[in-house]
């Protein structure tokens, strides 16, 4: 219960934690990163519950499901109009000239988002932890393949794996469209 | 510019006849026959936590697993990860064992020409022979990809490999991944893995103008990555400062979610979705706890 407060009060005073790093960035600019930060705050009260560092509670997942579904598709393009990059901004001109990759990375947040807390209540695997050797997870076995995904069922999934499914679209648009200074 | 001046004035200070010594001078040895079994499985891991996969592969526009990867854009030049596909033509199925241990170990091609360190080979140095008969024998499950990867971009004087020697000579180091009996075997375990086959240092630690490693810098950070992408240092003392611990390095290398909620952006999205994502946790968990102790 305890533990439950504190993710609570964590994920309330997101607002003002985002006044972080934002280097003096004003206008669309500084509301990107705002909505950005919001979900990083979501990401930071659940990441804890996926490592086992505190106990699992499916509500806190749903809502921070919520809050990156509320941010992304074109809730999340429109912050980015064409000539935003420069200054305090940290993005790539990438995002103009592969546009329709940015946008599909945004969509794929929603419907992964939504996925995520489709699986909330399922709770966590027990893969984690399992003995490891040079052996390693089954996905090494083969030299081939590189990371599409088929048809995905979120109803069955386990809420760490549909959570590393949003962390990996994050990190995924973070590669190509955001440069740190 | 600058760069390339440097470097041009210290070839030119070795004069003619240095120089027509250092073209002929053979680098190097033939690594002994390798006889051992290799193991598939252990060698597609390994394959995957040395970036092998990564490097040499081009998923996002299609490419078959390991036909040639996307170019690496460095102040040198634009190099591209050759085929290593089975493909007896423009890929490396008719070489040997021996010829693929001397390039991986040795950074030494079948002809005897030295590779340039775009190809992370001075951090697979302290490969065992069985780590490369598993990886051979892995190497020899990837379907033959008929096409060779585009000749590297580079101008004069880099486009020169004779000079590579030179470089070898100055920046070749050993890979530091001895054990210390006073640590734990999880410590010396992460330590062969960070300095050795996950070349973590590769981007972590800063080069000089002629793109060799600041030994005494290691882990400090690299503001001048390929594709003018930065990497943070990783020093104890800075992760320690940054709120990481085992626990969330381990995530952050299956992930790329940070301690501030954050995702990873830059070339280490790649190292994650590449490599990190495939080890095993016990592995991971190693790595942290060297790197979070690595000054001793
Ligand atoms: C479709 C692309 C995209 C997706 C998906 C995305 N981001 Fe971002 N993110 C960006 C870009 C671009 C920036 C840089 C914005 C700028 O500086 O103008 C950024 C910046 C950030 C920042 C820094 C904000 C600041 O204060 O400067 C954080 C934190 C962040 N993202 C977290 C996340 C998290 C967490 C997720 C997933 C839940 C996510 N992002 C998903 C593109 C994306
Ligand atoms: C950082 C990217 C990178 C990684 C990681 C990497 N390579 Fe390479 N590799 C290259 C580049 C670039 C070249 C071409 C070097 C040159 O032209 O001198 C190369 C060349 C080679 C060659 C020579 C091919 C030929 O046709 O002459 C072999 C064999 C090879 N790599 C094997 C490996 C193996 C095995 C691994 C993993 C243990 C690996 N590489 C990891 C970038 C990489
Ligand atoms: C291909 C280059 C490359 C390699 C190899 C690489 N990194 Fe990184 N690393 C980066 C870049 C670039 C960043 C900055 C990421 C960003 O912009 O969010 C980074 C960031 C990090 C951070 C975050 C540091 C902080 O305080 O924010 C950690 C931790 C890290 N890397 C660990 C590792 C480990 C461990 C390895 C070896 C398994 C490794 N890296 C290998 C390029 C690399």
């Amino acid at each position: 219960m305890i533990k439950k407060t504190i993710i609570i009060a964590a994920v309330t005073s997101s607002v003002a934690v985002t006044a972080l790093a934002h280097g003096g960035a004003t206008g669309i600019v500084k509301e990107r990163m705002d909505a950005m930060a919001v979900m990083g705050n979501s990401v930071k009260a659940v990441a804890p519950m996926m490592r086992r560092e505190v106990d699992y509670d499916a509500e806190a997942v749903k809502s921070a499901a919520q809050v990156f579904a509320r941010h992304s598709g074109e809730a999340m393009t429109k912050l980015f109009p064409e000539g935003s990059g420069g200054g305090a901004s940290e993005v790539t001109p990438e995002v103009w000239s592969e546009w329709s990759k940015f946008e599909e990375l945004a969509e794929q947040l929603g419907a992964y988002s939504n996925g995520l807390a489709l699986a909330a209540d399922n709770g966590l695997g027990t893969s984690m932890g399992s003995a490891g050797s040079m052996m390693g997870s089954s996905s090494t076995d083969s030299m081939m393949g590189g990371t599409t995904t088929p048809m995905i069922d979120f109803t069955s999934m386990t809420a760490d794996i549909a959570f590393n499914m949003v962390a990996q679209t994050c990190a995924s648009c973070h590669a190509t469209f955001r440069e740190k200074e | 510019m600058r760069t390339e001046t440097k470097l041009l004035g210290g070839f030119g200070v070795l004069g003619a006849v240095a120089l027509g010594g250092i073209i002929f001078w053979p680098v190097r040895t033939e690594p002994a026959e390798i006889t051992l079994q290799g193991d598939v499985q252990r060698g597609a891991y390994l394959a995957r936590v040395s970036g092998c996969i990564s490097c040499h592969s081009d998923f996002e526009n299609g490419g078959a697993s390991l036909s040639g990867g996307k170019g690496l854009s460095t102040e040198f030049g634009t190099f591209y990860p050759p085929n290593l596909t089975t493909d007896a033509t423009h890929g490396i199925g008719g070489w040997s064992v021996e010829q693929f241990a001397k390039a991986v170990r040795q950074g030494i091609s079948p002809e005897g020409d030295p590779y340039y360190p775009a190809f992370s080979y001075p951090f697979y140095a302290d490969m065992t022979d069985q780590d490369i008969a598993d990886l051979w024998v892995a190497f020899q499950t990837v379907p033959p990809v008929n096409e060779s990867a585009p000749e590297n971009d580079v101008s004069f004087p880099f486009n020169q490999r004779w000079g590579l020697k030179l470089w070898r000579a100055a920046y070749l180091y050993d890979p530091d991944t001895e054990s210390d009996p006073t640590k734990s075997d999880a410590w010396n375990r992460g330590k062969a893995l960070v300095n050795g086959p996950a070349h973590c240092a590769a981007c972590h630690t800063p080069r000089n103008f002629a793109g060799g490693r600041i030994l005494d810098a290691r882990f400090e950070g690299n503001d001048a990555l390929p594709g003018d992408s930065k990497a943070p240092a990783i020093t104890p003392s800075t992760l320690i400062e940054g709120d990481w611990t085992v626990s969330n390095l381990v995530y952050a290398m299956q992930t790329g979610i940070t301690p501030s909620g954050d995702a990873f952006g830059g070339s280490m999205t790649e190292v994650v979705q590449g490599n990190t994502r495939f080890m095993s946790p016990d592995d991971l968990e190693a790595m942290a706890t060297y790197l979070l102790d690595s000054s001793s």
